[in-house]
């Protein structure tokens, strides 16, 4: 039992923590509605400014394709990688050996992305002069993008998979399924959560990628965190970035409340469910 | 009514007959798991691998199934070489001890899942596993998950997974021993009904020489990797062929013997008197329940292996009693006796006592 004198100081602790996590935020939101240029009060005049800027759309569907094109290719990629590092581990390994998998999938994770950014350029600009081909742009970042998610994808669905009984798989060969039909009638159904939360968290991080995506960009292809941060080196930071702040963070805000509330709901047709089942 | 397992069980002689010859499987280290066993297995046989733990009962039944390959020696199923066979293609089905319920399917769906990576339709399908669930008596549940079932419905429902697909062999790990002693009971009992019923070859894995007594025809009592002794129930029990046999069925005194004669030794008992031929055997054993006990004042004269001893240790069973009785000279004999009689004319400890081992119930054994 935490004496009352400690919760009591730790809640007094956490109350500056939101405030630092949430002001910024705040600020963000209050700032976009600046008031338009020659005129008082508040205004939507940035969030108009916004929305006639066809650079930000081009960059903001430039993303989604990245973000998209990339998650499916590492869900697909990391999926298979996390089902191979489960079902066919050394059994008998010893000392480095044991560790080669883990080794493999995390040094990608543990590695800072600058030098990760940097040693991508380095690699596609060596590419490109031997061969012509992998010329900086999207597919660059496309590429560069997967190769961070898969290490995250695989480890989700390791995870998955090694807290399952291991003779699900021998019952599924006893029960007439080759390799291929208990991937897909076993394996995937199973870790089926674990590669959405894989997709979904790729997404996240192509997202939010900057520095990767910078050293691996070319010219044409400039997506919403290099833009953001070209308007910014440019003219500082403006009321339209402030809006399209305000915009992503409304859109987390949303996609939170909907999770949140679409897992409530599951959960309680769960315990419904199982209660019905007891008598 | 006849279920559709029982007409297929009209082919040929050799379905569901098991041939082992010189199967071995050698695990990293060099130690033998299975080593060099032969054995054959009867079609339609309820047979069982009775040993402790580590004795290679489990990697045998793997191999059978195809999840272990023999490193030396030949196994054939049904006729069939299954050296190059994987387990998808093996007429075997497996009931695994963790019973190995898939989580994402109901129950329905998981007794219907052999039957669906086989390629069987939905009206025959959906009929073949309605008529498992009603054999089974799982119907109720079909709509359930795995995680919603008690531990007896699970063990009933990983069954009928197997037996819908109309296998040549049925394996199973020791598929009782996670369950309480009464519903293992009732199980005993249902699985027997089902393998006579549909006719199926039955191969049992269990430590539990009890379970193995009560379900078997045929056992194979496993050591070390090799099977000690294959016989009927009866045989192994009463003739075991060694120590390790006698001993692993059941309580038994192991007589150590030294020749006098032809059907006579000398024991730490006294001379003991054996209807066998001694033909060379050193050691002699006999069932506690073969031993009979008189009161002092009612022993019988002039009969063999008659001895005078003393009540040591009386353990009340219920429907026996477990005696240890003192013969003098550091020698101890356990003897069971039937509480058949008002409680009170049971044998106490330090009471005197007469027991006679009968010639005809001492087994000459091996070491």
């Amino acid at each position: 039992m935490i004496p009352r004198s400690v919760r009591f100081a730790l809640s007094g602790i956490s109350w500056p923590v939101y405030v630092l996590l949430y002001t910024p935020l705040a600020l963000v939101a209050y700032y976009s509605f600046a008031p338009a240029p020659n005129s008082v009060g508040h205004s939507l005049h940035a969030y108009n400014v916004l929305l006639h800027d066809g650079d930000v759309f081009v960059a903001l569907r430039r993303s989604l394709i990245l973000a998209f094109g990339s998650a499916i290719v590492s869900t697909a990629l990391g999926t298979l990688l996390g089902y191979g590092l489960c079902r066919f581990r050394k059994r008998n390994a010893k000392g480095f050996l044991a560790h080669m998998p883990s080794l493999i999938i995390y040094t990608p994770i543990i590695m800072p992305s600058l030098v990760f950014g940097i040693s991508e350029l380095i690699f596609f600009n060596f590419v490109h002069g031997a061969t012509g081909l992998l010329a900086a742009g999207l597919g660059t970042m496309i590429i560069a993008h997967i190769t961070f998610q898969v290490p995250y994808v695989a480890l989700t669905v390791f995870a998955r998979l090694s807290g399952l009984d291991p003779y699900l798989f021998e019952a599924s060969y006893d029960l007439y399924a080759n390799g291929l039909k208990s991937f897909f009638y076993l394996v995937v159904p199973v870790v089926q959560p674990a590669i959405i939360g894989g997709f979904l968290l790729g997404i996240t991080l192509s997202i939010d990628d900057f520095t990767i995506s910078f050293f691996t960009s070319g010219p044409g292809s400039v997506t919403l965190p290099i833009y953001i941060y070209g308007a910014i080196a440019r003219k500082g930071i403006s009321p339209e970035i402030n809006a399209l702040g305000t915009l992503m963070i409304s859109t987390i805000i949303v996609m939170a409340l909907a999770h949140f509330f679409i897992t409530r709901q599951r959960e309680r047709a769960d315990q419904l469910a199982a209660r019905g089942n007891v008598s | 009514m006849i279920p559709p397992a029982a007409l297929a069980m009209t082919a040929p002689a050799p379905r569901g007959a098991i041939s082992l010859h010189r199967i071995s499987r050698i695990f990293a280290g060099g130690i033998p798991a299975v080593d060099r066993i032969n054995l054959d297995i009867n079609p339609g046989e309820f047979f069982t691998l009775l040993g402790p733990s580590g004795c290679g009962k489990t990697t045998l039944l793997r191999m059978i199934a195809g999840f272990e390959t023999p490193d030396e020696g030949r196994l054939l199923i049904s006729g069939r070489e299954m050296q190059d066979v994987p387990p998808h293609k093996r007429a075997v089905n497996t009931v695994f001890q963790s019973y190995a319920l898939f989580p994402h399917l109901n129950v329905e769906q998981n007794i219907g899942f052999g039957l669906r990576m086989q390629g069987v339709k939905n009206p025959e399908r959906k009929r073949r596993v309605d008529t498992i669930m009603e054999l089974m008596q799982i119907s109720p549940f079909a709509k359930r998950g795995a995680a919603q079932l008690s531990g007896g419905q699970r063990q009933r429902v990983a069954l009928a997974r197997a037996l819908v697909n109309e296998p040549e062999v049925v394996l199973l790990d020791e598929p009782l021993s996670a369950l309480d002693a009464k519903l293992r009971n009732e199980l005993q009992i249902e699985l027997l009904r089902m393998q006579k019923h549909l006719g199926m070859t039955f191969i049992f894995v269990t430590h539990d020489q009890h379970e193995a007594l009560v379900m078997s025809d045929r056992i194979g009592v496993m050591s070390k990797g090799r099977i000690q002794q294959v016989g009927a129930v009866l045989d192994v029990y009463e003739k075991p062929k060694n120590v390790f046999v006698a001993e692993f069925l059941g309580l038994s005194n192991i007589l150590v013997l030294t020749p006098t004669g032809a059907r006579t030794a000398q024991t730490p008992l006294g001379e003991l008197r054996v209807d066998e031929e001694l033909n060379g055997h050193k050691l002699a054993m006999i069932r506690p329940e073969k031993i009979w006990i008189y009161n002092d004042t009612a022993a019988p004269q002039g009969r063999p292996n008659t001895f005078m001893g003393t009540v040591h240790e009386a353990i009340y069973m219920g429907a026996s009693t477990q005696y240890r009785i003192d013969l003098g000279n550091n020698q101890f004999v356990s003897a069971y006796d039937t509480n058949n009689q008002a409680a009170e004319r049971s044998w106490r400890p330090g009471e005197k006592v007469t027991v006679e081992l009968k010639p005809e119930n001492i087994m000459l054994i091996e070491p």
